[in-house]
C-alpha cells in the first residue's frame, strides 16, 4: 500500500510541476469541447430549429396565401419577406435573390389559387349531393386549370431542407383544401348548427400522433443536439489523449533512469504501475466530470443547449471509469512499446485522432458509410460514446451499458497484458 | 562473496556476445573494482548481478544466493545500486526523490526523514534538499544518486561509474565516503570505472575484463608488481586491453 500511495503522490507532484501537461489535460479539452459545440451547433440543428427568411410573392391574395403565410409564421421557423425597400417582391426579384443565395427559398402563390381550391371543393360537394339525391348548387369553374404553388430554392440548399419545406407546404395546401371542403359541405347541408360541423371537424382529428420515450424511465423529450453529442464525445477524446502524458512520463522515466531504479528496488513493479494507473484513471474521471460541468453550466451561457444527463448517475460513473481504464492502459502500452518520446507522442496523438474520427466522435456514426460504421463499432471511443448515449439519451441503466463497459475492460486487460509481455521480453 | 561463474550473454540481434564465459570472485566486505574498456561487459555483468538482465548461461551469486527467480527479491533487498545514469526524477526535489525511493523500500515517517537528512548532510546537500534535481550540478546529482541507493542499508553497494562527469571536490567526497562506509559499516562495494588511478587508490581488489572475459584479477599493487614494465594500474590495463579505441 505504501508503494502504491507513494507512487500516486509522486505522479501528483510531477503533474503539478508540469504546467504544459496540466493545460493539455484540463484546459485544452475545455476549449476543444466549447469550440466544437459552437461550430457544430448549426449542422446539428434540425432544419425545423433554424429560422429562415422566406420571400413570398402573393399573386392570389386569397385564403390559400393567408393560410400559407400564417402557417409558416406560426411554425416560428420562417420570417416572411413580401416586400423589399417598401415595394412588393416581384417574381423576377425573388428568383434573382434566391439564385444569388441571398435567400434560401421563395414561395410564389399563383393568381386564382384559392379560387381553384374552392371550385374543386364545390365540385366534390356537388358530386356528393347528387349521389345523395340533393341538388348540386355550388358554383364550379367551367375550366379546371392546373395551378401550382411555385417554390424556388437556393441552388446550394440541401436535399433534406428541400424535403422539409415541400412537406410543410404540402401540409398547408392539404389543410386549406380540407377546411374549404368542410365549409362547402356545411353550406350545402344548409346547417345552422355550427356545433355539428365542429364535431365533424373534431372527428377528423380523432387519431393523432404522440411521441413516447423508449427508455425504462420517464424523461423529458430529449433532442440530440450539438452539446449532447459534442460534450460526451470530445470528453472521451480528451480522456484518451491521456496517452500523451502517460507515454511521455513512462519514456522519460526510462530515459532518465528512474525506471531502472524502481526496478532495482524489491517488491512488485506491478504495484508501482497500479499506482501510476490509479492516478491517471482519477485524472481521466476528473476530466470527464469537468467537461460534464462545462456542458451543464458553460454551454447555456454561450446560447447553446444545456447538457442533459439522464437519471443513471452511478452507471455514468462506472462507464467513465471504464473509459478511463482503457485510455490509461492504452497510454501504458504506447509508453512501453515506443523507445523515444517523439515516436510515442506522434503515434499516440495520431492514433487517437484516427480512432475518434472512425469512432463517431467528430460526426455521429449513423452518417458514415456502412463499412466505416462497421469499423467504427470496433473502436473503444465508440464503445464509450455509445454507452454514454445509452445513459443520457436512451434513459438506460446498468443493463444497457454492460456490453460496452465489458468491451472497454477487456481491451484494458489485453493492453496491459501486451505491455507486460513487452516489458518482460526486454529483460531477456 | 560475489561470485560469477562462466557467464554467457548475447543480446537479441547482437552480432557479438557481451559476455563469453566470464568468471571472477570477490570476498565479502571488500571494495572491489570491475574494470574494462567500453563494451567489455561491465554493465551487463552488473545488470545480471542485480537481476535486471538474465544470463544465457552461467551463474551469478551474491552472498551465497544464486541470482535466479527464487532469490531475486532477497538479493534486491541486500544490494544498493548506483546506476551510471542519474536515476532520479529531475522535476522532483532531492528530498522528494529520496522520500519516494525510501517509501518503495518500505521506509517511512521520521526514521526515513532522519536518515535522508543525515545523508544529505554527509554529502553536503543539506541546503539543497528542497531544490529540484534538474537544477543541481553534475556532482550534486551524482551524490543524490548515491544516497538513493543507501537508504535501505544494503550489504552490498554496486556503483557503475559513480564519479563520471563530476568535479575533483565531488569525486573526493564520494570516494572518501565509500572508504568510510566500507570500513565503518562493513559493506561490500563493487565499483566500475574508467578512471584507473581512482580504482587503484580505492579498490582492494580489481578484475580487469575485456570482450566479455576475465583478463586478470588481483590486488592493484600485486598486478602492478607482476608487470615490471608498468608503473601503475593504467599501464597494466593498457598492456592487456591494447591501445585500440573501443566504441
Amino acid at each position: 500500500m505504501l508503494r502504491l500511495l507513494a507512487t500516486i503522490r509522486k505522479e501528483w507532484l510531477l503533474l503539478i510541476r508540469d504546467r504544459g501537461g496540466l493545460a493539455l489535460l484540463f484546459l485544452m479539452p475545455l476549449v476543444l469541447i466549447t469550440v466544437m459545440a459552437l461550430i457544430e451547433d448549426a449542422p446539428f440543428r434540425d432544419y425545423q430549429e433554424l429560422k429562415f427568411d422566406v420571400l413570398t410573392v402573393d399573386n392570389d391574395h386569397g385564403r390559400l396565401a393567408r393560410y400559407i403565410k400564417e402557417g409558416l409564421e406560426h411554425s416560428g421557423q420562417f420570417t416572411l419577406v413580401d416586400s423589399l425597400d417598401g415595394k412588393p417582391v416581384t417574381q423576377e426579384d425573388a428568383v434573382r435573390l434566391v439564385n444569388a443565395g441571398d435567400y434560401k427559398i421563395c414561395i410564389l402563390i399563383p393568381k386564382g389559387a384559392t379560387a381553384a381550391i374552392v371550385s374543386n371543393a364545390n365540385r366534390i360537394v356537388n358530386d356528393l349531393s347528387k349521389r345523395m339525391g340533393l341538388p348540386a348548387v355550388q358554383p364550379v369553374k367551367s375550366r379546371n386549370d392546373s395551378l401550382n404553388v411555385l417554390i424556388y430554392f437556393d441552388p446550394a440548399a440541401k436535399k433534406a431542407f428541400k424535403s422539409a419545406i415541400h412537406q410543410a407546404l404540402d401540409n398547408f395546401l392539404t389543410q386549406v383544401e380540407t377546411d374549404l371542403l368542410l365549409e362547402r359541405i356545411k353550406l350545402q347541408l344548409h346547417s345552422k348548427e355550427a356545433d355539428a360541423a365542429d364535431t365533424f371537424a373534431i372527428q377528423l382529428k380523432a387519431v393523432g400522433l404522440q411521441e413516447q420515450v423508449t427508455g425504462p424511465t420517464k424523461q423529458i423529450n430529449m433532442v440530440y443536439n450539438s452539446v449532447q453529442h459534442n460534450v460526451p464525445a470530445w470528453s472521451i477524446f480528451a480522456m484518451f489523449f491521456i496517452v500523451i502524458p502517460i507515454a511521455g512520463n513512462m519514456i522519460r522515466e526510462r530515459e532518465d533512469g528512474s525506471l531502472l531504479r524502481m526496478k532495482l528496488i524489491p517488491g512488485s513493479y506491478l504495484a508501482l504501475l497500479a499506482g501510476k494507473m490509479l492516478f491517471f484513471v482519477s485524472i481521466c474521471v476528473v476530466q470527464f466530470y469537468l467537461m460534464t460541468l462545462v456542458g451543464i453550466y458553460l454551454m447555456p451561457l454561450l446560447h447553446l443547449p444545456r447538457l442533459v444527463l439522464g437519471h443513471s448517475y452511478l452507471p455514468v460513473f462506472v462507464i467513465a471509469l471504464c473509459i478511463s481504464l482503457a485510455a490509461t492502459a492504452y497510454g501504458i502500452l504506447v509508453g512501453t512499446l515506443f523507445k523515444t518520446p517523439n515516436q510515442a507522442l506522434s503515434f499516440g496523438a495520431i492514433s487517437i485522432v484516427i480512432l475518434s474520427a472512425v469512432g463517431g466522435i467528430w460526426v455521429p456514426l449513423e452518417v458514415m458509410p456502412p463499412a466505416m460504421q462497421f469499423i467504427g463499432h470496433l473502436t473503444p471511443l465508440n464503445w464509450g460514446l455509445e454507452a454514454i448515449n445509452d445513459l443520457y439519451l436512451r434513459n438506460g441503466g446498468f443493463a444497457q451499458i454492460m456490453g460496452n463497459a465489458g468491451k472497454l475492460m477487456a481491451l484494458c486487460l489485453v493492453m496491459l497484458y501486451l505491455a507486460a509481455r513487452v516489458e518482460k521480453g526486454r529483460m531477456s | 562473496m560475489i561470485t560469477v561463474k562462466n557467464l554467457h550473454k548475447t543480446y537479441p540481434g547482437a552480432l557479438e556476445p557481451s559476455l563469453s564465459g566470464l568468471s571472477f570472485s570477490f570476498p565479502k566486505g571488500r571494495i572491489a573494482g570491475l574494470l574494462g574498456p567500453n563494451g567489455a561487459g561491465k554493465t551487463t555483468t552488473i545488470s545480471i548481478l542485480c537481476g535486471l538482465v538474465r544470463a544465457d548461461s552461467g551463474d551469478a551469486q551474491i552472498f551465497d544466493l544464486h541470482q535466479d527467480a527464487h532469490h531475486r527479491e532477497a538479493i534486491k533487498k541486500m544490494i544498493g545500486i548506483v546506476p551510471q545514469q542519474i536515476a532520479l526524477f529531475p522535476q522532483l526535489s532531492a528530498l522528494e526523490n529520496l522520500t519516494y525511493f525510501g517509501n518503495l523500500y518500505g521506509l517511512k515517517g521520521k526514521p526515513l526523514r532522519t536518515k535522508i537528512e543525515d545523508y544529505l548532510q554527509r554529502f553536503g546537500l543539506e541546503k539543497n534538499g528542497k531544490k529540484e534535481v534538474y537544477k543541481f550540478s553534475g556532482g550534486m546529482k551524482r551524490r543524490t544518486n548515491i544516497i538513493a541507493a543507501l537508504l535501505h542499508d544494503p550489504q552490498l553497494l554496486i556503483l557503475d561509474e559513480p564519479t563520471a562527469g563530476v568535479d575533483v571536490q565531488s569525486r573526493n567526497m564520494i570516494l572518501q565516503f565509500l572508504r568510510e562506509y566500507n570500513q565503518q559499516q562493513g559493506v561490500s562495494i563493487l565499483y566500475t570505472s574508467h578512471l584507473l588511478e581512482e580504482a587503484q587508490s580505492l579498490c582492494e581488489e580489481v578484475a580487469i575484463i575485456d570482450q566479455g572475459r576475465l583478463v586478470m584479477q588481483g590486488q592493484p599493487l600485486q598486478l602492478i608488481q607482476q608487470h615490471p614494465e608498468c608503473r601503475n594500474l593504467e599501464e597494466v590495463f593498457l598492456h592487456h586491453t591494447g591501445l585500440a579505441v573501443r566504441d
